[in-house]
């Protein structure tokens, strides 16, 4: 102590702790850089994504002013005659783009049909990497491929690419590779002639891009040549383009970043509970500084500068892990994060000088917030009564939590009920870090009354372990917080998957009554099963009964992605039949069409039961009456449903792309799909499953994708009870010389052991209780509220009663050897020595 | 006039380079798997008019060629040029889609202007089709969009929205077409069959208005038209060529031109020359000799032309002298080619006699015919 | 009811092999009804010895007989149990625990040795009657003063009738006039209980209020020579 003037305090302080308890610095460091890696690496996966994406699309969309899309069928070509003859067009671009259907592989390639010589105009970068072979283009077979459409298809320049047309395969020649630095995703290029013969599209475009001369008002010339086009076809301004890439991922990635802040949490209540402990354990050392002239402030800012240099090393660990996680997910997964919704290949880590900072600074503040309390708290503390002894003054600061605890309750309860913002449940978040935060205030009068409510058994030494706690109620409240905090996050983050995984689970076995499904590949322009193929594949013996689908994209509102109109059924009823429907009426009497539509229209596009959507069909506004809200899991942005009478009503398109068959009993599946394969010209493309196949392989997908929020709940869990080890173990070395007494007065070694695990299973049954309670509300909000305003879809309730329990019983179990091993710590010093021990 | 023959499509590359240079690869890359029949040029077939104004698809390339000098209110002297190539790709006719390039169309413009000291120029390349560009049969009725070429009566109208510079002219004929080679088939290398269709309108009236930037000036002036199409490929021994076509100021017009070898000796030369009294004489190589004189060095490529020269054409000898010397087309971002094309008068013992125009080619790196 | 209480035979201690004993050849015979006191200078191994005596530390040589029972050959838990019947102890920091009330504290040896209710209420408010604190029974030894707190530990220590009582520097922590109380109240205690005690102190005046006073040296106890 004589050093005191000569070093900082806080110098001294530090490296005690640090020679003392080196685990739990070290845990403490890892889970702020835990929080910090994981926020940081996401916002950098996804900033490199969306960048990646953005290049992608301003090379598309290149120096066009104005983009005019129509639907997938696009629109006549004569509509880009007409705007080549209007006044202050610069330049324009007609584009026919299509995802086609591959002959020999599942995925679809994007592939442009366009003009070389006006394309050269708008995308010179893409065009002038083709240069002069932009020449060879001409040729009907010809396709030019970005150097990442290559490598996914090992081709090289010269070698055949097939592509379905209908269900008749057509040759493609590769002409020319782009280079990677041109454009990075993966993409195909062919004249726009050639896409016209070859993707049976004659007449037709479905882009157009625009430059308008210099000086003309872009916003105001495209509001009024929206107002010209056909229904269906959209006058966008680039940035929408590139807009809507972002809000598809907006939803996944906030659900990351939920994940992170609950690590960071975590890593708040670890700093809050390593430094109250440890300020306590060292509570009569920082009282003789305080005698020795110390003063108040100076204390708190050691104090406080202990946490924050935990904070320092954690997120610098936290940043440097994060890039590198960033760097391994761009390099080895997609960077979508896995969700398959932004195809952006080969993106390269974009370094965010500016987020780093950011990211460190808030690991740093976090850990600033979660040492302040302690650090004042310590430094408030008369030293007189410190010397002596006691902890009288955090208990009654405990006690004055529950106000503050209740009102955030509340706060909490209220803010759910809130609509989200810019489509994201931020309330619904704010609602969650409210609850949780009101829970944990509430934790010590909760302790006290619960202690109160614990049995008297009439066995002093029994009755020893619960009035332990109930005096240091402050301590163990510390320590229930962290693992409460994790806990309840896992329970509740378990709960809503579990309800999910069943929803899904019953949704697949509505969608799937057939015994075997066969469709194109999802998502492609080009392929599908002519009338003439529809009812080939019928006849195949074997089967009793097939249905067939038709499903394609429309855009509803340009700022949005587009929606999937779903044509199944013969029949309206039959229609209905089929689907998952929430609510529906009987629109038997209706003239109009009917349409269910999914949830997302529902609550994005605001469309309730009786109102009349108008879809763009064939280049008209088709009229269809909401006759009911059916649940889709499988499209994000929305679907519709109609029957496929009203669909070919209305586009004379009787083609489809999906279908459902039924066997005979008795008929060998894979015998019947080697039949379908070949009844068709590109059977071996064809995607046909059994029904049963498919519903496990979508379970598998549904956990594949939820496995890492568990493995990261669980590192929560952990840290959690890493806290409450700190905690036991901090509070059985401050208790040795109790120990020590109870040993001489003729307490067995065991009986003290026994003592300690009776506290631990104390605490813990206690804190997985409220964390299984709290747990379930939060789990409420995370169903009704962050899922619901996230993905606009609605799950039921279901909880998972075995594994909850058997977590609990686990972590209860866990906490009990944590405390016996404790124990065996503080009592592998000799009893002799430790009632000697005054400090 | 035009270096005919078997320079044919590398002239029309020049030409197409400097204008957009897209062609030239289109020419000369495109596989003649699709195996496109292309017209022969064969002697014995006079031209019809009008229908021979108009354009000839089934021929390889067509072009037609405006170049000459204006005189603006101011009493400026401006060279320029506007150039319409038409040129049929080897493709598969059989696609029904209105976007099939059955024809690919190039236009090329420039202005010379000695108070800018370089040229001003604009270009653009389009396929055939959907109203927006074409080359009709029947008459001279040739369009890009808003740039077009069109006869009408004994006039062309040329009207041209360029970047940053615009035309609007009548072109009036004044004689009656020249018509080069034998009976309109110009020969243009050693093997017969590298020849071209060709005929000129020289020495036609120009009135009409252009526009620099926003500034808008009437002006007249004097022009040389060229007609000529064929199906014949380059000849590969040929590096680059010299062309001129002259407008005598006694209405006297000279079309002459030479072709360099690889290593720069000229390889075959041709031309017409038709007195002011009408009397036409077609030149043979031997006629026609080219002396280089002045050079002048490119600032921005390096490169130096022979922007001053002696042609000896049958009985005249001129002295030519650039109205500028930087009439130099630099279209390597685009297309790859630099070439020297402008306005000269002509000189006869120290005094004008006329007044045409000079096109270089050739004379950076050798032309690439890949 | 085995007599001597304590037997101590040719006992000696050092720290490690390579050091000095502490202390060799240490011979004491404590009988019933006798209240000892050990002097030594500090570092002697006044404690050191109190451990060997009370089984809670082992000897490097002799033996240490409690009520007929060789120490030096039972296990832990034996001695545990020995210890927990037969010694009670008084500290120097008294070692009550402060969440749990006066009764609870002076009860706790009761309730080791598995006195149940309502015998271990009964002998726990004798006994706060005897030390003089049965109004203090409900409260928090944290309330009290200190030479309350030492009157507690004083009731524990002899509430299940140990037959001998181990008092290390039990006045060390206390003001003159509590320090005389405290001293006075246990050998009453220790008296009243017809067991055998033993103080171990640096105080002569603390020393004098037992009956006869040892001094502990590196060669063993030696009787205090009459001042």
């Amino acid at each position: 102590m004589s050093r005191t003037g000569s070093y900082g305090i806080w110098r001294i302080l530090l490296l005690a702790q640090l020679r003392e308890q080196p685990g739990r610095f070290l845990v403490t460091v890892l889970a702020l850089a835990l929080g910090v890696a994981l926020g940081s690496s996401v916002y950098l996966v996804n900033t490199s994504a969306l960048n990646e994406f953005g290049l992608a699309t301003k090379r598309l969309v290149g120096e066009a002013d104005i983009v005019v899309r129509g639907p997938r069928d696009g629109f006549p070509e004569q509509l880009f005659v007409d705007l080549a003859h209007t006044p202050s067009v610069s330049a324009l671009s007609p584009v026919l783009e299509l995802e086609v259907a591959l002959s020999d592989r599942k995925e679809t390639l994007k592939v442009l049909g366009l003009d070389p010589f006006r394309a050269a105009v708008l995308q010179p970068a893409i065009m002038g990497d083709i240069g002069e072979a932009m020449f060879q283009l001409f040729d009907t077979d010809a396709i030019y491929l970005s150097s990442a459409a290559a490598q996914e298809l090992k081709l090289k320049r010269g070698e055949q690419l097939r592509v379905t047309v209908g269900s008749t395969s057509k040759a493609l020649r590769v002409i020319g590779i782009l280079s990677q630095n041109t454009y990075s995703q993966s993409l195909g290029l062919m004249d726009i002639a050639s896409a016209q013969w070859i993707f049976n599209a004659l007449g037709r475009v479905n882009r157009i891009d625009m430059r308008l001369s210099p000086g003309t008002d872009v916003n105001s010339f495209r509001r009024d040549l929206g107002t010209k086009l056909p229904p269906g076809v959209l006058a966008l301004a680039p940035q929408v383009e590139r807009d809507r890439a972002v809000t598809v991922t907006k939803a996944y990635r906030v659900n990351l970043n939920m994940l992170a802040l609950v690590a960071l949490f975590t890593g708040a209540f670890l700093v809050f509970s390593t430094q109250s402990l440890s300020v306590l354990r060292r509570r009569r050392s920082l009282a003789l500084l305080r005698a020795l002239g110390v003063t108040r402030s100076q204390l708190r800012n050691a104090l406080l500068g202990e946490g924050l240099a935990l904070g320092v090393l954690g997120s610098l660990l936290g940043v440097v892990l994060g890039m590198i996680i960033a760097a391994a997910v761009l390099k080895f997964l997609t960077a979508d994060l896995g969700n398959g919704q932004l195809r952006a290949a080969g993106a390269s880590l974009r370094s965010a000088p500016l987020q780093t900072v950011a990211f460190f600074a808030i690991g740093v503040a976090v850990a600033g917030i979660g040492a302040w309390v302690p650090a004042r708290n310590a430094a408030r503390q008369p030293p007189a009564r410190a010397l002596k002894g006691g902890d009288g003054d955090f208990k009654a600061a405990a006690r004055t939590g529950w106000r503050s605890g209740l009102a955030m309750l509340v706060l909490g309860s209220a803010l759910a009920w809130l609509p989200p913002v810019g489509g994201l449940p931020l309330f619904g978040y704010a609602a969650i870090a409210a609850l949780l935060l009101g829970a944990v205030l509430l934790v010590p009068t909760v302790t006290i009354q619960g202690l109160r409510l614990a049995p008297r058994t009439h066995r002093i030494v029994l009755d020893t372990a619960v009035s332990q706690l109930r005096e240091n109620v402050s301590l163990s409240a510390l320590s229930l917080a962290s693992i409460i905090v994790s806990f309840s996050l896992m329970v509740a983050m378990a709960i809503m998957i579990h309800s999910f995984r069943i929803s899904f689970d019953h949704w697949l076995g509505k969608l799937l009554p057939a015994d075997m499904l066969l469709r194109e590949p999802p998502g492609n322009d080009t392929a599908f099963l002519s009338k003439d193929d529809q009812a080939k594949l019928g006849t195949v013996t074997g089967i009793a009964r097939a249905e067939f689908r038709r499903t394609l994209q429309v855009l509803l509102d340009p700022t949005r992605a587009p929606i999937t109109l779903i044509a199944r059924g013969m029949s309206e009823a039959d229609t209905a039949a089929e689907l998952p429907l929430i609510r529906s009426v009987s629109a038997k009497e209706s003239p109009t069409p009917t349409a269910f539509i999914s949830e997302a229209l529902q609550d994005v596009y605001g469309y309730k039961i009786g109102d009349v959507l108008q879809i763009p069909l064939g280049g008209r506004n088709r009229a269809f009456l909401i006759a009911g809200v059916w649940r889709d899991y499988a499209r994000l942005s929305g679907s519709v449903v109609v029957s496929r009478h009203a669909y070919t009503a209305a586009t004379g398109d009787d083609s489809a792309n999906e279908g459902s068959l039924w066997l005979n009993t008795g008929t060998d599946s894979d015998t019947v799909a080697r039949m379908l394969r070949q009844t068709v010209g590109n059977g071996d493309a064809l995607e046909i499953t059994t029904s049963t196949a498919l519903h496990e392989r979508s379970l598998q997908i549904f956990d594949r994708a939820f496995a890492i929020t568990y493995a990261l709940e669980i590192i929560a869990v952990i840290i959690g009870l890493t806290g409450v080890s700190f905690a036991a173990s901090s509070t059985a070395l401050a208790r040795r010389a109790e120990f020590g007494m109870l040993r001489h007065i003729g307490m067995l070694r065991r009986q003290i052991i026994g003592m300690l695990a009776d506290e631990g299973v104390l605490t813990s049954t206690f804190g997985v209780v409220y964390g299984l309670g709290l747990g379930a509300a939060l789990s409420l909000v995370l169903v009704y509220v962050i899922n619901r305003q996230s993905f606009n879809w609605s799950i039921d309730f279901a909880v998972p009663v075995l594994p909850l329990v058997l977590l609990s019983v686990v972590l209860i179990g866990a906490a009990a050897v944590t405390a016996i091993w404790s124990g065996r710590a503080a009592l592998s010093q000799d009893a002799v020595r430790a009632v000697r021990e005054d400090w | 006039m035009r270096p005919g023959g078997c320079l044919l499509a590398g002239y029309l590359l020049t030409r197409c380079l400097l204008t957009g240079c897209l062609l030239s690869g289109c020419l000369l890359a495109m596989p003649a798997a699709a195996g496109t029949q292309y017209a022969p040029v064969v002697p014995g077939h006079p031209f019809r008019f009008p229908a021979d104004l108009g354009s000839h698809p089934e021929f390889r390339t067509e072009w037609w060629y405006v170049t000459g000098w204006l005189m603006t209110e101011q009493g400026e002297s401006l060279g320029f040029q506007i150039t319409f190539f038409r040129s049929k790709p080897d493709i598969d006719a059989n696609n029904p889609s209105a976007f099939s390039p059955r024809q690919l169309l190039v236009a090329h413009c420039a202005l010379s202007d000695p108070k800018r000291g370089r040229l001003w120029q604009d270009q653009r390349i389009r396929r055939a089709g959907l109203n927006l560009a074409d080359a009709a049969e029947g008459d001279t009725n040739v369009w890009i969009d808003t740039w077009s070429l069109r006869h009408a009566g004994q006039s062309y109208a040329a009207k041209i929205d360029a970047d940053g510079f615009s035309f609007d002219l009548m072109l009036a004929e004044t004689q009656a077409a020249l018509i080069n080679g034998q009976g309109g088939v110009s020969r243009k290398g050693p093997q017969p069959e590298a020849s071209s269709y060709y005929y000129s309108l020289p020495h036609m009236r120009v009135a009409g208005t252009l526009s620099r930037n926003t500034a808008k000036t009437r002006v007249t002036g004097e022009a040389w038209f060229d007609h000529e199409w064929s199906s014949e490929y380059l000849d590969p021994e040929a590096t680059g060529w010299d062309w001129i076509g002259v407008n005598f100021n006694d209405g006297a017009a000279l079309m002459a031109f030479r072709i360099r070898s690889l290593h720069g000796e000229p390889r075959w030369a041709g031309g017409t020359l038709r007195g002011a009294d009408g009397d036409m004489r077609v030149l043979e190589p031997a006629d026609v000799d080219f002396h280089a004189g002045r050079r002048w060095i490119s600032p921005r490529t390096g490169i130096a032309y022979p922007v001053e020269w002696t042609v000896r054409a049958g009985s005249h000898e001129i002295s030519l002298r650039p109205l500028l010397d930087d009439q130099e087309n630099d279209t390597r971002l685009s297309t790859g080619a630099i070439y020297w094309e402008g306005a000269v008068q002509a000189y006869e013992r120290n005094s004008i006699v006329g007044r045409g125009y000079l096109e270089l080619t050739g004379y950076g790196e050798r032309l690439k015919l890949r | 009811m085995i007599d001597p209480i304590l037997q101590l035979e040719g006992l000696s201690k050092r720290y490690s092999k390579d050091r000095p004993a502490i202390f060799e050849d240490v011979d004491l015979t404590l009988r019933s009804g006798e209240y000892l006191a050990i002097m030594g200078e500090s570092g002697v191994g006044k404690s050191t010895l109190l451990n060997l005596l009370a089984g809670l530390d082992t000897p490097d040589t002799g033996r240490v007989v409690l009520e007929g029972v060789d120490l030096t050959t039972l296990d832990d838990d034996a001695t545990t149990r020995l210890r927990r019947r037969t010694v009670g102890f008084v500290f120097q920091a008294f070692h009550v625990l402060p969440y749990l009330s006066v009764e609870q504290n002076v009860a706790l040896p009761l309730d080791l040795l598995g006195v149940a209710e309502p015998e271990r209420g009964r002998r726990t408010q004798e006994m706060l009657t005897a030390v003089g604190i049965e109004a203090l029974s409900q409260r928090h030894t944290r309330e009290l003063s200190g030479g309350e707190v030492q009157r507690v530990a004083i009731a524990r220590a002899l509430v299940h009738r140990p037959r001998l009582v181990l008092a290390d520097e039990p006045t060390g922590n206390l003001d003159a006039r509590s320090a005389a109380q405290t001293l006075t109240l246990l050998r009453a205690q220790i008296k009243a209980n017809a067991g055998a005690g033993i103080l171990i102190t640096h105080s002569r005046a603390a020393a004098d209020t037992a009956d006869r006073i040892v001094v502990l040296e590196a060669r063993g106890l030696k009787a205090l020579e009459a001042a």
